[in-house]
């Protein structure tokens, strides 16, 4: 088996001529996921957090965001997981969302991936709900990559809480 | 395209010369007109450049060049005469006419010819004419029964049989079928259908508001070289210790001082007299009455007050649809009044002034009123509330339903509110700006409504108060007092807790419990209380410690937590931590919501 740094690209030569999506890879829990780098306004450290009270159990709280105050969302809480330990490796992603900005903690941020399109594949037909804010899975030659529409995330916090994905 | 007159090359280059200065002319002008829509000289010299180009481009053979100056004239025409008022639409198209006019005359300079697709702008700049048909002015004045439908057919065929046409109302004031005033209403009413919308990015700003922010910035530039200076002179040790300190107190206070100032300078030139909201309101009345069939007199104070801006845009919707309520079942029909007593004249007032640090707005008719009755029966049958309860309930909590969206008590929907604006939304747009909407009534004698907004919307006086280990600020304004209590002094009643306080009962609200704070409330026999008023309505809110005033910026929350009634926005503190704003209108309403639902909050 041959030992070659991780390769995140398909190894064909036709890769550069298909369609690429470039991806931010992090991971929440055990499973690894990609959001579409045009979303993502920066990413920052995990900083101290003010409750709001009465709000949904994701909402973790609100940050200054140099200076401006900004919601905060556990997508731990969101797949149904307990509130991680916030260590070295937590960061906030923030995105730009529907004209307003959010934050998202994530366990760890890996790097910055470039996908061929034609290795998306789309979501994998389980009947379970919280299939609905995956646009796909990428597969990568050592993993698998949920991709993640946070729009639709984010949709459907806006009206009822969000279920749970199973492990 | 090629014809002897355009390989002449001296008359080429003649018309390409005079086009580009047209051109060029025209830009300056097109983009002054956006500022200046009605100005008849711009219009006129817009005109008359399009006019040359099309004509020597005529002359010249040169076909894209006339049909498409000749299509941008057509629109210059309409708007000259007045038949349109000017949209963005039309201005855009008007500059993409333009843009690709020298584009065209670039390449004629260049030697080269290409085949241009003009289809697209050519036909945007037909429908803009089209897109929006204004009424004709005939049938306005018909509509209004200014003239009957037989007159304005005469009058046509005088027009069409016309050489150079007469304009439809002068044919009208010439036979006297109408008077001057009246075609000038009709005109004006056709013009409203194609209002520009109005710019927020830009504003008018008074200079001498202008000045006193620079003068302000002056100052600061003053004490910031002061204070570079004394920190130099600390650093080369030329100053001592005794003497730094007391000159760094100094320009501390100077430097507090220039910011307070500068702070209100600065948000005071976003302030706008009222009058540019109020402008609108005699036409609308005069309009509506008549096509109501109802007189009415509109008397507006305080036209010079001032808001924000950004105000200026969420309040106009509100007052429109408060006018056209009062117009609509407020203000009876003359007969109706006559019957009653009252002259046939009804009046709407409509009013602004400042009162401490609100703006209150108010509106109010000497129309038919509200019917409690009326109201609380129809609540019933929507299952707001119980027949019990409704019993049991003021009149003003009666009258709050009416801002339960849906609800209304208007026999018949007419058709004159067009935006779909209804009370609830008056009260939405209200607390999107931190203000409230008050109703007041009595039934066959008239109706006021009071809308108060901060004076300012960035900067507001908070106070600070902790529960547990967080921290809160509550704006100044709705804070009436702040007092220590005893526990003899609360009381349980339904479930519910209450302050008696001076002889009189005030719901009482725990914040620690309310927001479920981590950390340990006081044990203190002695409680911290803060006594809020919104309105004529008041609570009383415990907390652990009163920490202080401050004067700080708010900042929005956001859409994700927009449902949080009882937040207002978020402040950042000195050492960078977010403090939420709570909101004293959702205090209010929580205590309210549990004294009628006899559970706790």
């Amino acid at each position: 088996m041959s030992v070659s740094a991780p390769s995140r690209e398909l190894p064909t030569a036709a890769a550069h001529a298909r369609q690429e999506l470039q991806l931010v890879g992090f991971r929440v829990g055990s499973e690894e996921f990609g959001l579409d780098i045009l979303r993502v306004q920066e990413i920052i450290r995990f900083q101290e957090l003010t409750r709001v009270p009465n709000s949904p159990d994701y909402m973790a709280g609100v940050a200054n965001l140099r200076g401006r105050v900004i919601p905060v969302i556990s997508l731990r809480k969101c797949f149904g997981l307990e509130a991680g330990p916030c260590d070295k490796q937590t960061r906030i992603i923030v995105v730009e969302l529907n004209g307003s900005i959010v934050g998202f903690i994530v366990d760890s941020v890996s790097e910055v991936l470039r996908i061929p399109a034609d290795l998306i594949e789309p979501p994998p037909r389980l009947a379970k709900v919280e299939r609905e804010y995956v646009s796909g899975v990428g597969n990568l030659t050592d993993r698998l990559l949920i991709l993640l529409d946070v729009e639709r995330l984010m949709g459907q916090a806006g009206s009822s809480g969000l279920q749970a994905p199973a492990g | 395209m090629s014809d002897d007159l355009s390989k002449d090359p001296g008359l080429l280059q003649d018309f390409i010369v005079e086009s580009e200065e047209l051109l060029q002319g025209m830009d300056q002008d097109m983009v002054a007109l956006e500022s200046a829509p009605g100005d008849q000289d711009l219009l006129n010299r817009i005109f008359r450049a399009l006019h040359t180009i099309k004509g020597t481009a005529g002359f010249l053979a040169l076909e894209p060049f006339v049909r498409l100056s000749h299509a941008a004239e057509d629109v210059l025409n309409a708007l000259r005469r007045g038949e349109y008022r000017l949209n963005r639409r039309m201005m855009d198209a008007m500059l993409s006419a333009r843009d690709q006019l020298g584009a065209m005359l670039a390449d004629l300079r260049d030697g080269e010819q290409h085949a241009y697709s003009l289809d697209d702008l050519l036909h945007e700049l037909e429908n803009v004419l089209h897109s929006d048909p204004p009424r004709q002015l005939g049938e306005i004045l018909v509509d209004q029964k200014v003239i009957p439908p037989e007159a304005l057919q005469s009058a046509l065929e005088e027009q069409a049989s016309q050489a150079s046409p007469k304009r439809l109302g002068e044919i009208l004031v010439e036979r006297g079928m109408a008077s001057p005033a009246q075609v000038g209403n009709a005109l004006l009413r056709q013009r409203k259908a194609s209002e520009p919308r109005t710019d927020i990015s830009t504003m008018r700003v008074d200079v001498r508001k202008l000045d006193e922010l620079i003068n302000l910035v002056g100052e600061l530039v003053l004490e910031r070289n002061r204070m570079v200076r004394l920190s130099r002179d600390l650093a080369a040790g030329t100053v001592a210790s005794s003497d730094f300190e007391a000159a760094l107190g100094l320009s501390t206070a100077r430097l507090s001082f220039v910011t307070d100032e500068l702070q209100i300078a600065g948000l005071k030139t976003r302030m706008v007299p009222m009058e540019s909201v109020f402008r609108r309101f005699p036409r609308l009345v005069r309009d509506q009455a008549r096509f109501l069939g109802k007189d009415v007199q509109l008397v507006v104070e305080g036209q010079e007050t001032e808001i924000d801006k950004t105000m200026v845009e969420l309040i106009a919707d509100p007052l429109v649809h408060l006018v056209r309520n009062s117009l609509d079942h407020g203000v009876e029909p003359p007969d109706v009044r006559e019957r009653a007593g009252k002259p046939r004249q009804g009046t709407i007032r409509l009013e602004a002034f400042q009162k401490g640090d609100q703006i209150v707005i108010g509106i109010s008719d000497d129309g038919a009123g509200l019917d409690p009755e009326r109201i609380l029966a129809k609540a019933v049958e929507k299952n707001l509330v119980s027949q019990e309860r409704g019993r049991l309930l003021s009149k003003r909590e009666i009258f709050d339903f009416i801002f339960v969206p849906g609800f209304s008590t208007a026999a018949k929907v007419n058709d004159l509110s067009g935006r779909g604006v209804g009370m609830d939304v008056v009260r939405s747009n209200l607390r999107k700006l931190n203000g409230v909407v008050e109703l007041d009534s009595e039934v066959r004698q008239g109706t006021t409504v009071r809308l108060r907004l901060p004076l300012t919307l960035a900067i507001l006086p908070v106070l600070l108060v902790e529960a547990g280990s967080e921290t809160y600020a509550l704006p100044l304004r709705a804070v009436l007092e702040t007092v220590r209590v005893d526990d003899c002094q609360v009381h349980h009643v339904e479930g519910n807790q209450v302050l008696h306080l001076r002889g009189e009962a005030l719901p009482l609200l725990q914040l620690g419990a309310l927001f479920a704070t981590p950390g340990t409330t006081s044990q203190n026999t002695q409680k911290k209380v803060v006594i809020l008023g919104v309105g004529r309505q008041r609570v009383a809110l415990l907390v652990d410690t009163l920490i202080g005033q401050e004067s700080t910026v708010i900042k929005p929350l956001g859409s994700l937590l927009q449902g949080n009634a009882q937040l207002t926005g978020a402040t950042i503190s000195g050492d960078g931590r977010v403090r939420l704003v709570l909101d004293p209108a959702g205090l209010v309403a929580t205590a309210a919501h549990a004294e009628a639902t006899g559970c706790g909050p």
